[in-house]
């Protein structure tokens, strides 16, 4: 089947100081097909889409576009062009409504001077129908949940005519049935000729979806196939070289007695409602739910950073308080948060400062000095264990992976000695391999005695590393489920209860 | 494969006070430029005029003109001013007469010397 | 440990396996990242031509003295800068406190002293002056931290605020007990020694005490910013507030501290102040600020906040006065200087930027 060639991208090299990010990367995406780009964190997708929207400047090569070479100074032009991203971090006014984020910057005007209101309303209006997106264009963004939000990005696009539309990640943050819509969204737009480039992490979604995959390494192209004539496990092996037979590690922990309990947690400024649940010693414990459902909140009233209304909480049948962070860390809590890059990692920071800072009291001497030996000391021996990919301890964390990130804050938190670990989206924009080495420290966890929560996503990683799961619905519990001998369904029933 | 993975490769972002500023490096080098102009062309256009106005305040006595010195130069007393029914009783640095400009000051500033009249009784 | 020597060895070939377009720009970013530097070393150049007397060891000695009467400001003004933050009311602080430690030790016997009532002056009260007003500004500062802390307000506005409170404070001073807004002179011979005495001479310019506490004090920050909780909660605070508060920091104490100390810093600089310049008046310390906001910019002191360091503020105060000493030797005028002042800062923001601006 001969199809005409959209967008080609030849022999793309971009370097930064000391790395290469691209190496002579090609790219073909056909009209009316889908095609996924995979690799894991830092393998050059993103950098390669950075060059097509001119936000980085390449070395070399030549992008084509209905075979006329284009060099795009911004995405603004690139747009102007019908070459449109979906992001993967939305960039929108959110104080305004949702028509005067479509139509910014180009409002149909009256007399070159008055913004056309109406003509603005029934031009969102028709796109909207067009994609059967239900929104009221009048609304104000920020009052929008971010799949919404993600679809009004999508009219955008739709309203430039673009014809190639590029989604980075665009389900990290919706729920299985917002996904659906998104990819009935999709399909139109492959069946009107739009050529599709579709970023993703997430395996299942890409045999679904795409017609092609490419699949890029350390910055370099390793193949393009079609998808269906790849499995699962050919395109993990493409990904890291690699033969990767198993997904979770052998569960070994024995939940013990009651740790942890949680009574009655009402949350002042949230929806929580009434969270009760406990969790054993050497237990690892799911939450599971949609978005705001309410997990997130749950690890952070527990934390302190978040002010409950009412609720107790038991730690070994005594009550504690728990009124911040500082306390919670005394009481022997950890919580490693959703978003790592602007609740997680001190990015200006070198790896040592964001290794210590939340056990510095371990390297006090003479009642105000902080040792620097102890502190190096400290820093090598949890990038050692973690096996964290670093140049020095002098590094500065920016400059890691996600995954190498994700391993320096949790062992900031294993330094302050925890009892009970919140571990909230723990392998959120981790490449496969790391996120095996962090299942299996949840696991040394456990079997150390220590209490595990995790909030979750992802529903195989629940399934394969918890042993319960508390399912969480519009801000209540749900229900509890053995993980052992739970589905996916039952699950995704609970979590719909209370919506 | 390990280098690549660990730099340089998530581009640093804008921080702190900086979160919001989208400026090319182009526009920052001219604003560079134009500072580093500004401030020479400034210091050229001042050198034409330069040094320190010494002011003497006869305080009704007959009028000194100001002179205009370099940086470190002793002040060369001008003629002393005259009051009738007064004797001049020298120059000082502030108003009350409590200190009297001596030998070794060197102007290093705009300066106002104030004259100390003595009454002939 | 890498080699040095190797590594200008491997940047040189680095530098010949560039193209001519390359090159030029290799020098155009070498030239622009520098560009204060350059500046520095042209006025030097030129007013050593110029003036010739630029060039001598008491010119030196002045230049060591004049650093060390403007560095515990930016010190303290540092910390402010690491949290992302600023302080618009050091000057008018110092103001304050040199007016104060001027009054407390002045003279006994002077006819137009103050406060008459208060006793002749001796080592301990120096000393408690001393406190005094560092606890003064501590105040001060403690109220900016506060409020900065509290609200999540703009430090611009904030000390604003207080830079406008103390001028209030300090024209109501300087009218106390009929003194009618006359500048404050007379101080104690004791207190002069104390800040002014002779440490050693430089050619023929005496190195004053001060110089010696400038570098007590120096000491006493490096140590404080990079051996103590208080110091690396500081950084994480500026480097990420949310971060900060989840990883267990007190993050309102440390706002509220890292101000408080910057207070103090200005008490101090305002007891150095108060005999240092001979007489106080209602307008001493006004726009301080600036000085020292430019200089821990153009010692790295990054307003993305989180980065900085003391060897950066000593050597940004060292720039900023040289290009200081050299345009009051030229003889510039006043209005000069203020356009050149205003010039120097927006210049250091641009090149504090263009360190951090990502590479296209």
């Amino acid at each position: 089947m001969e199809q005409d060639v959209l967008l080609r991208m030849v022999d793309i090299s971009k370097s930064f100081p000391g790395v290469k990010a691209l190496d002579k990367v090609s790219l073909e995406v056909k009209k009316g097909t889908v095609h996924a780009l995979m690799g894991e964190n830092g393998a050059g997708k993103s950098t390669l889409m950075k060059c097509l929207f001119g936000i980085y400047s390449k070395d070399e090569g030549h992008i084509y576009l209905n075979g006329k070479e284009i060099n795009f100074k911004s995405s603004r032009e690139a747009l102007d062009n019908g070459v449109a991203m979906v992001h993967q971090e939305l960039n929108q006014a959110l104080k305004r409504n949702v028509m005067d984020n479509i139509w910014l910057g180009r409002y149909p005007k009256i007399g070159g001077i008055a913004v056309n209101e109406k003509k603005m309303y029934d031009d969102t209006m028709a796109v909207f129908r067009e994609l059967g997106i239900d929104v009221d264009p009048k609304r104000i963004m920020s009052t929008m949940p971010v799949s919404q939000r993600q679809m009004v990005e999508i009219a955008k696009a739709v309203s430039y005519n673009s014809k190639v539309i590029v989604f980075d990640e665009p389900t990290s943050s919706l729920t299985e049935e917002e996904v659906e819509h998104l990819f009935q969204i999709i399909n139109m737009l492959r069946d009107r000729g739009v050529g599709i480039i579709y970023i993703s992490h997430k395996m299942a979604e890409i045999k679904r979806i795409s017609d092609y995959i490419t699949v890029m390494r350390d910055g370099q192209w390793i193949a393009t196939e079609p998808a269906d004539k790849l499995e699962m496990s050919d395109i993990i092996r493409l990904m890291v070289g690699r033969e990767l037979t198993n997904q979770y590690p052998p569960k070994t922990n024995k939940p013990g007695e009651v740790y942890l309990e949680v009574k009655h947690l009402s949350g002042t400024y949230n929806q929580l409602q009434d969270v009760s649940f406990c969790a054993r010693r050497g237990e690892v414990l799911g939450l599971a739910g949609l978005d705001s459902s309410g997990r997130t909140e749950t690890l952070e009233s527990i934390f302190g950073i978040r002010t409950r209304k009412s609720g107790k909480i038991y730690l070994d049948g005594r009550e504690i308080r728990n009124h911040s962070a500082g306390e919670s860390i005394k009481n022997g809590f950890a919580l490693l948060t959703e978003e790592r890059r602007s609740t997680g990692i001190f990015s200006i920071l070198n790896i040592r400062d964001n290794t210590v800072i939340s056990s510095l009291k371990r390297h006090k001497k003479f009642g105000v000095y902080l040792s620097e030996k102890s502190q190096r000391e400290d820093t090598q021996r949890y990038i050692d264990a973690m096996h964290t990919k670093t140049p020095s301890q002098e590094t500065k964390i920016r400059s890691l992976s996600g995954g190498n990130q994700q391993k320096v804050i949790i062992g900031r938190w294993l330094l302050t000695e925890p009892d009970v670990l919140l571990l909230d989206e723990p392998t959120r924009g981790i490449d496969v391999g790391a996120k095996y080495e962090i299942y299996q420290l949840i696991l040394d966890l456990a079997n150390q005695g220590k209490t595990v929560i995790m909030v979750s996503s992802e529903m195989p990683e629940l399934l394969g590393v918890c042993d319960r799961i508390v399912v969480m619905s519009g801000g209540r519990v749900a229900g509890e489920v053995d993980a052992r001998n739970t589905t996916q369904e039952e699950i995704m029933t609970l979590a719909a209860k209370y919506v | 494969m390990e280098e690549n993975r660990t730099q340089g490769q998530e581009v640093p972002k804008f921080r702190g006070l900086y979160r919001y500023v989208h400026i090319s490096v182009k526009a920052l080098d001219a604003i560079i430029i134009a500072c580093v102009a500004v401030i020479i062309l400034v210091t050229l256009f001042s050198l034409r005029d330069a040094g320190y106005r010494v002011t003497f305040d006869s305080r009704g006595g007959t009028d000194v003109a100001a002179e205009k010195y370099q940086y470190g130069d002793h002040i060369q007393l001008p003629e002393p001013p005259t009051r009738e029914g007064y004797t001049f009783g020298g120059w000082y640095l502030d108003t009350a007469c409590n200190e009297p400009l001596t030998e070794a000051h060197t102007v290093g500033a705009e300066l106002t010397l104030y004259a100390k009249w003595i009454p002939t009784s | 440990m890498i080699n040095p020597v190797k590594n200008i060895q491997r940047s040189a070939q680095e530098y010949k396996l560039l193209d001519a377009k390359d090159k030029k720009r290799y020098w155009m970013d070498g030239i622009l990242n520098n560009a204060l530097y350059i500046l520095m070393a042209i006025f030097v150049i030129c007013t050593a031509i110029l003036r010739p007397r630029f060039l001598t060891l008491d010119s030196l000695g002045n230049l060591i003295s004049q650093v060390a009467a403007y560095l515990p400001l930016a010190l303290g003004i540092g910390g402010c800068i690491v949290l992302t933050g600023t302080d618009l009311s050091a000057g008018r602080v110092t103001g304050l406190t040199a007016a104060i430690s001027a009054v407390l030790l002045q003279e006994s016997g002077l006819s137009n002293k103050m406060f008459n009532s208060l006793p002749a002056v001796n080592p301990g009260m120096i000393f408690l002056a001393l406190l005094a007003v560092a606890a003064i500004g501590a105040l001060i500062g403690m109220v900016n931290g506060f409020f900065v802390a509290k609200f999540s307000l703009h430090p611009f506005i904030v000390t604003l605020a207080t830079q406008l409170l103390t001028t209030g404070v300090i024209l109501w001073f300087f009218d106390l007990n009929g003194n009618n807004g006359q500048p404050i002179s007379g101080q104690d011979q004791m207190y002069k020694d104390f800040v002014g005495g002779e440490l050693f001479r430089m050619g023929r310019t005496p190195i004053p005490m001060y110089v010696l506490y400038a570098i007590l004090l120096t000491a006493l920050m490096w140590f404080i910013w990079n051996k103590t909780t208080f110091g690396k909660n500081m950084f994480a605070v500026g480097s990420n507030t949310e971060a900060a508060r989840v990883s267990g920091v007190n993050v309102f104490w440390t706002i509220v501290l890292v101000h408080t100390l910057a207070g103090a810093m200005y008490g101090y600089a305002g007891f150095i102040d108060g005999v240092r310049a001979g007489s106080v008046s209602s307008v001493s310390g006004m726009n301080a600020e600036c000085d020292a906001i430019a200089a821990c910019v153009i010692g790295g002191v990054s307003f993305v906040g989180g980065t900085g360091k003391i060897s950066g503020i000593v050597l940004g105060v060292l720039i900023l006065r040289i290009i200081f000493v050299a345009l009051t030797m030229l003889g510039v005028s006043p209005a000069a200087l203020y356009i050149i002042k205003g010039a120097i800062i927006l210049c250091a923001c641009s090149l504090d930027m263009r360190k951090y601006l990502v590479k296209k």
